[in-house]
């Protein structure tokens, strides 16, 4: 664990160097995200202009959960998201090669290798975002609650890379350059929304299959009950289990089918 | 060390007709052909040993390199590297080894390459003080130590090669696969790599497996050769032996004094010594191996020459030939 640490540490060492040599992209991606961020406050506050409550949740719980939504797509866009995005290219061109032969985890490497330097910025922001509207809840919410209120929407990010993956992951078979990330940006809206607005077969589309709903919409829901932490926890454990273990065949059979690219 | 087994790799490939209309009809109907892109291999490597694998563009040269790393799976067949399978990708396996790819980059492109250094000595647990010391060594005897902490990006392509060197044998390998290192590099750069190679293989002794199309690399490192023809290995054995096995004839090429004497030589010189061809007052004959003395014992007797030379057929010749045509496997 501590060498993988200190991989990560030389990761992100070499991203913020990398990242710095490139004035124009690190603050346009600042301003991009800003925006995306601002847009989702304004979708939320004009619907509440017409209702007090939405899904069970008043303006003020609703603030938070996109809050936490933008501090788990903030965490994945630093953490994950230019891996992610280099994923299928590289399986396309065979720059798997090197990876595959160094005595490391290949998965860690492909998922962990890029730090976006630009986001972290955006990182910090979202944080600030987090804390202020985390205020009103703060005195009434005991201390671990908000702990793993904040754990699990560390989790959430990590979760919101592996479902990617999973649709990634088939370009072992495809050789597309971008797999069916397509699919998965149409889909993955669903983290934007809370889970109470959904009911019967998409409620558990969305809890099972396609656990989006557990990125932010959980963890913000686990804040707020006094009763069901438990049931949340455990629909979050088996929910994303789910997904890990889908994720960790699809990778094994995918490299089998590695191909690599002429030389 | 390295044993190979009845290896095969298939790929399947997917082919399209051309241009938009072959696109579309591709969207509903596709046709793949199964290419056999190695067939059958075997091979023995002792430890220490070196061999060059020739071929021609698509031969398996470099399939088969991948496979021994671990980098894509085979087919069918057996390999055992060492006690492991390559393409169970073990930790102790993966850093006993090392792949250089010539036409591919492992250092980070927009960084020194001092930083990836540093990286790699953190994946393979490289000692503070050993890895000081190999940076030290490596760099002074590819003349790189000013290099160092420039961009990968803004180094020559020979730069490039020999720090990529540097950071394949930081963790003292003991099995080296190279796959076209000196791929692009000047002649001047592939002599430096070459006599790299051979001082690193003098110091260290690894069993190396070399890919190249230059004949000059193989010549100089490899005295042992494998010849894959269409996945199929085709010879496999000493370097020297491939004119005695391959090349049934010598060259006899003579400078001869006068007009009259060249003129006699071509209509009298007996067929069953050679084959004789004339250009200005030299003379070339394609003289069997086993007559080639007395081929030049009619030469010295019947004419007035200045300069006689005997050569063997140029290697690389012989391997053209023995890639291009279809016959008997030779081991």
């Amino acid at each position: 664990m501590r060498r993988y640490l200190r991989l990560y540490f030389y990761f992100i060492k070499f991203s913020l160097s990398k990242a710095m040599q490139f004035r124009l992209d690190f603050f346009f991606r600042i301003f991009m995200d800003i925006v995306f961020y601002l847009v989702q406050f304004f979708f939320f506050n004009i619907i509440y202009k017409h209702t007090t409550l939405l899904a069970g949740w008043d303006l003020e719980q609703m603030n938070l959960f996109v809050a936490a939504f933008i501090f788990a797509d903030a965490f994945h866009m630093t953490v994950f998201a230019n891996n992610s995005w280099w994923f299928p290219i590289s399986i396309n061109q065979g720059k798997l090669d090197y990876y595959l032969t160094k005595p490391v985890s290949s998965f860690f490497f492909i998922g962990f290798k890029e730090l976006a330097a630009n986001s972290f910025l955006n990182l910090i922001i979202a944080t600030g975002v987090l804390y202020y509207f985390l205020q009103p809840f703060i005195l009434d919410v005991p201390k671990w609650q908000i702990s793993s209120f904040i754990l699990l929407l560390l989790h959430g990010a990590f979760l919101y890379y592996m479902i990617y993956m999973i649709f990634l992951l088939p370009v072992f078979w495809t050789g597309s350059d971008r797999g069916f990330a397509d699919i998965f940006y149409a889909a993955e809206k669903i983290t934007h929304r809370p889970d109470g607005i959904f009911t019967g077969f998409f409620r558990r589309f969305f809890l099972t299959i396609l656990p989006f709903s557990m990125i932010a919409s959980y963890p913000t829901r686990f804040l707020f009950t006094e009763t069901e932490q438990l049931s949340i926890f455990t629909d979050i454990a088996i929910g994303s289990g789910i997904v890990y273990i889908i994720v960790f065949i699809l990778w094994k059979l995918g490299l089998r089918n590695y191909s690599s690219a002429s030389s | 060390m390295i044993k190979v087994e009845g290896l095969n790799k298939t790929f399947k490939v997917h082919k399209k007709e051309p241009g938009l209309a072959g696109s579309a009809k591709a969207l509903f109907k596709r046709n793949y052909i199964v290419k056999n892109a190695l067939e059958d291999i075997n091979l023995n490597l002792d430890e220490g040993e070196i061999i060059g694998l020739l071929g021609a563009n698509g031969a398996g040269k470099t399939t088969l390199i991948k496979i021994l790393s671990g980098i894509i799976h085979s087919s069918s067949g057996n390999v055992n590297i060492m006690g492991h399978n390559p393409w169970d990708r073990h930790n102790d396996y993966r850093k006993s080894m090392s792949v250089i790819m010539g036409q591919k980059a492992q250092l980070w492109w927009d960084l020194p390459p001092m930083d990836g250094f540093l990286l790699l000595k953190e994946i393979y647990q490289i000692h503070h003080k050993d890895f000081y010391e190999s940076i030290e060594h490596l760099s002074e005897i590819l003349n790189v130590k000013e290099q160092l902490n420039i961009q990968v990006r803004k180094l020559s392509l020979g730069e490039r090669m020999k720090v990529e060197l540097i950071a394949a044998l930081l963790h003292k390998p003991k099995i080296i696969f190279l796959d076209e290192p000196t791929i692009g590099l000047d002649i001047s750069a592939q002599k430096t790599v070459r006599k790299f190679i051979k001082e690193y293989r003098k110091e260290y002794n690894p069993t190396m497996i070399l890919t190249s199309h230059y004949m000059d690399d193989i010549e100089e490192l490899c005295p042992r050769i494998a010849i894959l023809r269409a996945g199929q290995k085709v010879f496999d054995g000493d370097l020297s032996n491939l004119h005695n096995q391959y090349a049934k004839n010598k060259l006899l090429k003579a400078h001869v004094k006068n007009e009259e004497d060249l003129q006699k030589l071509s209509t009298q010189f007996p067929s069953e010594l050679g084959t004789i061809e004339l250009a200005k007052n030299e003379i070339s004959i394609s003289s069997p191996r086993a007559k080639v003395m007395d081929a030049a014992r009619y030469l010295l007797n019947n004419a007035d020459i200045i300069d006689l030379n005997i050569k063997e057929e140029e290697i690389s010749n012989i391997v053209e030939k023995i890639m291009m045509k279809s016959g008997d496997k030779v081991e």
